[in-house]
């Protein structure tokens, strides 16, 4: 968490995850490069980049959209969504470095503007076959470009949470784009087997992971219903110390904790990026996010100062060993007693 | 429950707790192999690579007489040539970036020059991008050739620019260099017929229209596309030359 905005706020977790980051992407372009110029002597430095970059590129947003579906299924890999942007930054830098090229390559030094040339010089825009496969790059790497530049927390806070969620999840069409400009590129007129067969792959492990996470959420997100007002949540035995149950009531998703002998229930969305609360622990007294570890106080959802976030809380009971909620959101950073679990009384 | 059960990142913390911490090792050296296998097996197909040369950033001087027409070439005696070989080699003659040398060639037509620039070669079949100042130096007179006529035939292949297929770009063909190919005949770069026999075997013809003149602006909608091209065959020195007009080119 921070108060104040720095380019980055390093730390030692981010060095290390950085410094792997960059040992990925120079393995990957000293392959590409290396076994590329020795296989093809004939390829010139132009093609080695451009395809090195592009590919890199491409392969780096597989690594980045596999991370949040594996994080879901295998919490122990949550440290790679935690300095997530950081590999979106990276992989957007090798994607422009792709255009960039491309454009000077195909392009600069003819008798049109570079990026009309662009536009209007290659194929029919009516045409499935040979629509111009560039624009869909284009297209990408603008949408790879506005969620680069708003990357930063400056943006998150400014923009708000659902907005800027709203726009990061536009990397999908911009997957989307990118599927279709390889399709229609570089597989379309050459015989490449087993590329298009890790292409093929790579779309389908994506569906894949997306299906079985939202396959263990559904079980979560079973509307639970009010008896009298109270939703049950579980038996108090079944949750951990320190951890939460997940309940989707009244259309809202809450997470339930159990600590020190209480329980406390607080909305499930986190209000930095929207994390599930409910998969994190109470750390330090307070609950925190398992995205970026944000924290919130139990009893009122309210971040420890100086930090100024809060979020919905709710009342819970504890009877006869079993933990009800009330759906019925109360105002962020409402202070509400937590439910003692040896008395089983109502908070 | 066992303690590790209950690990928890917090990506501020100085250290991440030990089972985390090797789950996550573990995933980041499969990914590091997985990136790297990757890379090996995506290079490997990378089979579009033609063994043609641009010589960039060695500009050699050569003598022979100017043809601009059709297209800018010199014609350069072949010393070693014996038998049925041509006694002449033709240059293609081009310009610095995505441009013909029509306008630099044509107060030398006819003429014995001396010319500095680099050397694009593909398939016995030289092309020479000028240097970018005092390119050509008269230096007498010389003789021109007479195309020889070889009849009517068909041809199926694809229209590209000779610049890049012959060695400025590598891969010069196919969708992928589509745009650059229209740029650089819409600039001047003559255009050429590559033609794929069932061997692998690649020619190339010049395109040209039924009066010998450029066809530039008009093979542009075609370019990059499977075409078949009935016409005259002509020789000149070492080039195929192909005479039909681009309006009787069949899109395949």
């Amino acid at each position: 968490m921070s108060l104040a905005y720095q380019a980055v706020g390093w730390n030692r977790q981010k060095k290390v995850y950085d410094g792997w980051l960059a040992v990925g992407i120079l393995l990957y372009l000293a392959v590409f490069m290396v076994l590329g110029a020795v296989l093809f002597p004939s390829i010139t430095a132009e093609t080695l980049l451009i395809r090195g970059f592009g590919t890199a590129s491409f392969v780096l947003l597989h690594v980045i959209l596999y991370i949040g579906p594996a994080a879901r299924l295998f919490p122990r890999l949550l440290p790679l969504l935690y300095n997530r942007r950081h590999m979106g930054v990276s992989m957007f830098v090798l994607g422009l470095a792709h255009g960039v090229l491309a454009l000077i390559q195909y392009h600069v030094g003819g008798d049109q503007f570079p990026l009309v040339s662009l536009l209007t010089s290659n194929g029919d825009y009516a045409s499935v076959v040979n629509f111009p496969f560039q624009l869909l790059g284009f297209l990408a790497l603008g949408i790879l470009f506005l969620m680069a530049a708003t990357s930063h927390d400056f943006w998150l806070a400014n923009l708000t949470a659902p907005v800027w969620k709203a726009l990061h999840m536009l990397v999908y069409v911009a997957y989307a784009l990118l599927v279709a400009h390889v399709a229609l590129g570089y597989l379309q007129n050459h015989a490449a087997p087993v590329t298009t067969a890790l292409l093929g792959l790579g779309v389908l492990g994506l569906f894949g992971l997306h299906a079985a996470a939202a396959l263990r959420e559904g079980a979560t997100d079973k509307e639970a219903e009010a008896d009298n007002g109270w939703v049950y949540v579980a038996r108090v035995d079944e949750i951990l110390e320190n951890r939460a149950r997940m309940i989707c009531a009244a259309g809202e998703r809450i997470a339930v904790f159990k600590y020190e002998g209480k329980v406390s229930a607080v909305s499930n969305v986190c209000q930095h990026q929207n994390g599930p609360l409910g998969e994190g622990k109470i750390v330090d007294g307070c609950i925190t996010c398992p995205w970026h570890g944000y924290q919130y106080r139990p009893k009122d959802g309210a971040s420890p100062p100086p930090f100024t976030e809060k979020i919905p809380t709710f009342r819970a009971k504890v009877t006869e060993g079993k933990i009800y909620v009330d759906p019925k959101p109360l105002p962020p950073g409402t202070e509400v007693e937590p439910a003692l679990i040896q008395g089983e009384g109502v908070a | 429950m066992k303690q590790d059960q209950d690990e928890f990142y917090v990506g501020y913390q100085p250290k991440a707790p030990a089972g985390i911490a090797g789950a996550v090792r573990g995933t980041v050296v499969l990914l590091l192999l997985l990136g790297a296998v990757a890379a090996f097996l995506i290079v490997r197909e990378q089979k579009d690579i033609a063994a043609a040369l641009f010589e960039f950033g060695v500009v050699r001087e050569f003598e022979g007489v100017i043809a601009a027409k059709p297209y800018p070439m010199l014609r350069v005696a072949r010393p070693d040539a014996a038998g049925d070989a041509e006694a002449f080699s033709r240059y293609l003659l081009v310009a610095p970036f995505k441009f013909g040398a029509d306008p630099i060639v044509a107060p030398f037509d006819g003429k014995k020059v001396s010319l500095k620039g680099t050397l694009i070669y593909r398939d016995n079949k030289t092309m020479i991008e000028l240097a970018a100042e005092d390119a050509l130096r008269e230096i007498g007179g010389g003789v021109g050739d007479k195309p020889v006529s070889f009849g009517e035939v068909t041809l199926k292949g694809e229209i590209v620019d000779s610049k890049c297929f012959l060695g400025v770009m590598n891969p010069g063909e196919l969708k992928t260099h589509k745009a650059c190919a229209v740029r650089c005949i819409s600039g001047g770069i003559p255009p050429v017929l590559v033609v794929r026999d069932g061997e692998g075997t690649v020619k190339t013809f010049l395109l040209v229209d039924r009066n010998q003149g450029q066809v530039n602006q008009a093979v542009l909608p075609m370019v990059a596309e499977p075409v078949a091209v009935t016409g005259e065959l002509v020789r000149l020195d070492d080039w195929w030359m192909l005479k039909a007009d681009p309006e009787s080119y069949k899109l395949l």
